[in-house]
């Protein structure tokens, strides 16, 4: 399978994992939309130089990665491609702030490594809620939840029809890939001279297929408004899940829980 | 006397460019017709049935599809009232699963969702995939996607169905699996192809189309054994009607 291969399966197997039949799985989508969005935004507002008490904030994903049963390593292999983009985030924070914030023993540790790391982390585990939501929760089943709290049909169907139009690109890049691979033997990837004619065919079928699939939603009583089906009524560990897991995301924002729990074995 | 479901008048289209692909046509299909439309590639069958739903408004001329003239503000009924199938079904699903894609045009239809989940249970056996109900879309061979295209119409209970080019990419127990189902479907059925054995044993009656002009219109036992006819507009006589040697 070549690398467009592995990618179409990757999408496969994400929406695959959303739809298996496991606790967090059946929890209703507004919550974990809910829950996701606010640690996102916690997560995000600890200061720079915070590290320790960002350090704990990885407990909500680690809760998540025990409770839906999902591989870590899996997750840690399929952002492996965006990974290495946010952890860049900040990556020239040491050449701009060489203020000494910290010494460990005769190490001067300046601010702008501080820095650096607290937003490497806060990159790594926003990335990962996301994973966890999406692995966890069809893509209907978000834009669902994105139609309750009101959000405009137009943004939510394009989220929705984004999200297919990856899987259509992605064939395209396959199908094309493979017919040039056919009939240049030996040759390893794509010469730069067909570059442009084959990105340009590719778009050129991709947007043709993607127009068809358009004609077929409307030709099947397509208004606008992504009927999933997803209709769910709220459970009570809808609402146990996020106030629960809320109040703790409050508690690890609030006080320094890393320090305090040093502060017991030292 | 039969009530006329399909009702074109002189209709005409070209493209932005001014190439002419319809030529003054004129067709009258009654209520549980089932029409052929024949032509050889680049005759006009395809742009011919995407208009009558349609999915390109600037012709010239006249539709009525039961009663209703086809314009802009008369789409959504229209298309209530018809399920068309994509020549190539790669098109035409788009959703996750068989079953998701099945229950696609009931939900759009706003029927709650014990009559949607009836109606996916009940197109999927029709066309016997059943089985497919989960499968993703991407692992489907192409005869399933076929199936699975015309499963996610007949969920739509169309009054009538169009199809382009059905029998492309179908095994012969799938064709046979196909001929079945449209057949066993009683309403008006308007099926564009060049593969004249597979029209042969689906439609009473064929129209030929050739430069974008109706030529003929007729039985499917006169024209599809009309061998003059046939070549001189680029087709061959069916291969069940041909003498083996």
């Amino acid at each position: 399978m070549n690398k467009i291969g592995q990618a179409i399966s990757e999408i496969q197997s994400l929406e695959t994992l959303s739809k298996e039949d496991r606790w967090v799985n059946r929890l209703h989508p507004l919550s974990k939309l809910f829950l996701t969005v606010f640690y996102i935004a916690v997560t995000v507002s600890f200061p720079k130089y915070d590290l320790s008490g960002l350090l704990v904030m990885a407990l909500y994903p680690a809760a998540v990665f025990l409770v839906s049963e999902l591989s870590f390593k899996d997750a840690l292999r399929r952002l492996r491609v965006v990974l290495p983009l946010v952890a860049a985030v900040g990556i020239l924070n040491p050449f701009f702030d060489r203020e000494v914030v910290l010494t460990i023993g005769s190490v001067q540790v300046w601010g702008g490594v501080l820095s650096m790391l607290t937003l490497m982390i806060k990159a790594v585990l926003t990335v990962l809620s996301g994973y966890l939501l999406i692995a966890t929760t069809p893509i209907e089943k978000i834009c669902y939840a994105l139609r309750i709290i009101h959000i405009p049909k137009v943004f939510v169907v394009v989220v929705l029809l984004i999200y297919r139009y990856v899987t259509v690109l992605l064939q395209e890049a396959r199908r094309i890939t493979q017919a040039y691979a056919l009939r240049a033997p030996g040759q390893k990837g794509v010469h730069y001279k067909v570059w442009g004619s084959l990105l340009g065919q590719m778009l050129l079928r991709s947007m043709d297929r993607a127009n068809d699939l358009y004609d077929s939603m409307l030709l099947r009583g397509f208004d606008g408004e992504f009927h999933t089906g997803a209709k769910e009524k709220l459970k009570p560990s809808d609402f146990l899940w996020p106030v629960l897991w809320g109040a703790i995301i409050i508690l690890l924002r609030l006080f320094p829980v890393a320090e305090l729990l040093g502060g017991l074995f030292l | 006397m039969s009530h006329v479901h399909i009702d074109v008048e002189n209709l005409s289209f070209s493209y932005e460019s001014g190439t002419p692909v319809l030529r003054e046509m004129n067709l009258h299909v009654s209520e549980n017709e089932s029409v052929g439309i024949i032509g050889a590639n680049g005759a006009g069958k395809s742009t011919f049935l995407k208009l009558l739903v349609g999915l390109n408004l600037n012709f010239t001329g006249k539709v009525r599809i039961e009663e209703i003239p086809l314009e802009k503000k008369t789409l959504p009924k229209i298309r209530e009232k018809i399920g068309y199938v994509f020549q190539d079904s790669d098109s035409q699903l788009f959703m996750t699963t068989v079953g998701e894609d099945v229950a696609f045009a009931p939900r759009n239809y706003g029927l709650p969702e014990e009559e949607v989940e009836k109606r996916v249970q009940e197109a999927l056996e029709k066309v016997h995939i059943a089985h497919l109900r989960d499968k993703s879309i991407f692992k489907l061979s192409g005869g399933e996607k076929k199936l699975a295209s015309l499963a996610t119409i007949l969920s739509m209970t169309p009054d009538m169905i169009f199809l382009d080019e059905p029998s492309v990419a179908l095994d012969p127990r799938n064709r046979r699996n196909l001929i079945r189902v449209l057949n066993e479907f009683g309403h008006l059925k308007l099926i564009a192809s060049h593969d004249l054995d597979f029209i042969w044993d689906t439609c009473s009656r064929v129209i030929l189309i050739s430069g974008g002009q109706l030529i003929a219109d007729g039985t499917a036992d006169e024209i599809l054994r009309d061998q003059a006819l046939l070549e001189e507009n680029g087709l061959e006589l069916p291969l069940s009607l041909t003498e083996r040697k």
